[in-house]
């Protein structure tokens, strides 16, 4: 899982990044709370963060506050990191949106344990928002379904009592081809309803569903 | 030969008649419903025991007459055609006494055979 440090001083930077690369995580870093801002704001950044609160241009509550102004589908967790532990400065950095505090120096153990946390909760959150998407697409594809194979009954029938009664093989050459489109047709909507897993794939710049993945 | 009658029930009046013509180009007779409560009608004026239910029946759905008929007619072939199948629909259809269950689109020779086949089945039973 992605991690995001924002520290200004070197040494605590590296041996914060060497300490979370060594857990598995894979460190983004930043030196300053404005760095961190820009880094935090991509589509794809990462959901935890370990945020100095002390750092130039801007610091971590500054960094914490404008993260909760903006909206995110899934928010990031973040962890404050100071030396400024009186209760006075814990209450002000959790009310500015911080997920939890530790103070310097840290105890490396603790540090995991709470990233851990962190990590639990985003996890759970992303698994809350796959369960949502996937009961939208199933109520969808309900809907879909059933609204179409309707009309689709009908034309598939007329197709076949006019190919009963026909004689002029033209005429009847091309309503075989109506009767496979609505086969065809026919297809979609028995895979929309044989979908049990939320599976997309990219259609120009955005998703849709991948019927065929979907319906495995 | 006595004649050989099928009741067809679906909420589209469209679907009504298409069925309708493929079946009486056959030589069945066809009564139609398009309700539950409007098929229980049509069942007591004219003894027929070959039937196919659309399920999503506006009052009374399929599987809930289908459940009422079977308690009365052991000896009926009732076919369900639906529109949106799910493996729990299958499932409850089994458990409401259906005989077989088409999803729709479904092809008429798929349905005429099932016709053909009701009545191969109740001629048989009443052999014995």
């Amino acid at each position: 899982m992605r991690i995001l440090i924002a520290e200004d001083d070197f040494t605590s930077r590296r041996i914060l990044k060497a300490v979370l690369a060594k857990w598995g995580y894979d460190v983004v870093s930043a030196r300053d709370g404005h760095e961190a801002w820009e880094k935090l704001q991509s589509v794809d950044a990462p959901k935890l963060a370990v945020l100095d609160w002390m750092m130039p241009k801007m610091d971590g509550i500054e960094v914490c506050y404008r993260l909760r102004q903006m909206e995110k589908t899934i928010p990031i967790y973040i962890i404050l990191l100071t030396a400024r532990d009186s209760k006075k400065d814990i209450i002000k950095g959790l009310e500015a949106g911080a997920d939890d505090y530790i103070a310097k120096p840290f105890d490396n153990n603790e540090l995991r344990a709470r990233i851990n946390v962190g990590r639990r909760i985003v996890e759970l959150q992303a698994s809350l928002v796959e369960k949502e998407k996937f009961q939208g697409v199933i109520e969808m594809a309900g809907a879909v379904c059933h609204e179409l194979n309707q009309p689709m009954q009908v034309i598939s029938g007329l197709s076949e009592l006019l190919l009963d009664s026909l004689d002029d093989n033209h005429i009847k050459d091309d309503i075989k081809e109506i009767k496979m489109q609505v086969k065809r047709l026919g297809e979609i909507t028995k895979k929309l309803s044989g979908v049990t897993k939320y599976k997309t794939k990219d259609y120009l710049t955005s998703k849709i569903i991948d019927l065929d993945k979907a319906a495995e | 030969m006595t004649a050989k009658k099928i009741l067809v029930v679906d909420d589209e009046v469209a679907i009504l008649k298409m069925f309708k013509k493929a079946f009486r180009n056959k030589g069945y007779i066809v009564w139609s419903a398009e309700s539950a409560e409007e098929a229980l009608e049509v069942l007591k004026q004219d003894s027929i025991h070959v039937m196919f239910l659309d399920l999503n029946l506006p009052g009374m759905n399929g599987v809930e007459l289908c459940r009422q008929l079977r308690e009365k007619r052991p000896m009926d072939i009732i076919y369900a055609v639906t529109g949106y199948a799910s493996l729990f629909e299958l499932a409850e259809c089994r458990g409401a006494g259906f005989d077989d269950y088409f999803q729709k689109p479904v092809e008429l020779k798929e349905l005429l055979k099932a016709a053909q086949d009701a009545f191969e089945k109740i001629g048989r039973w009443k052999k014995r």
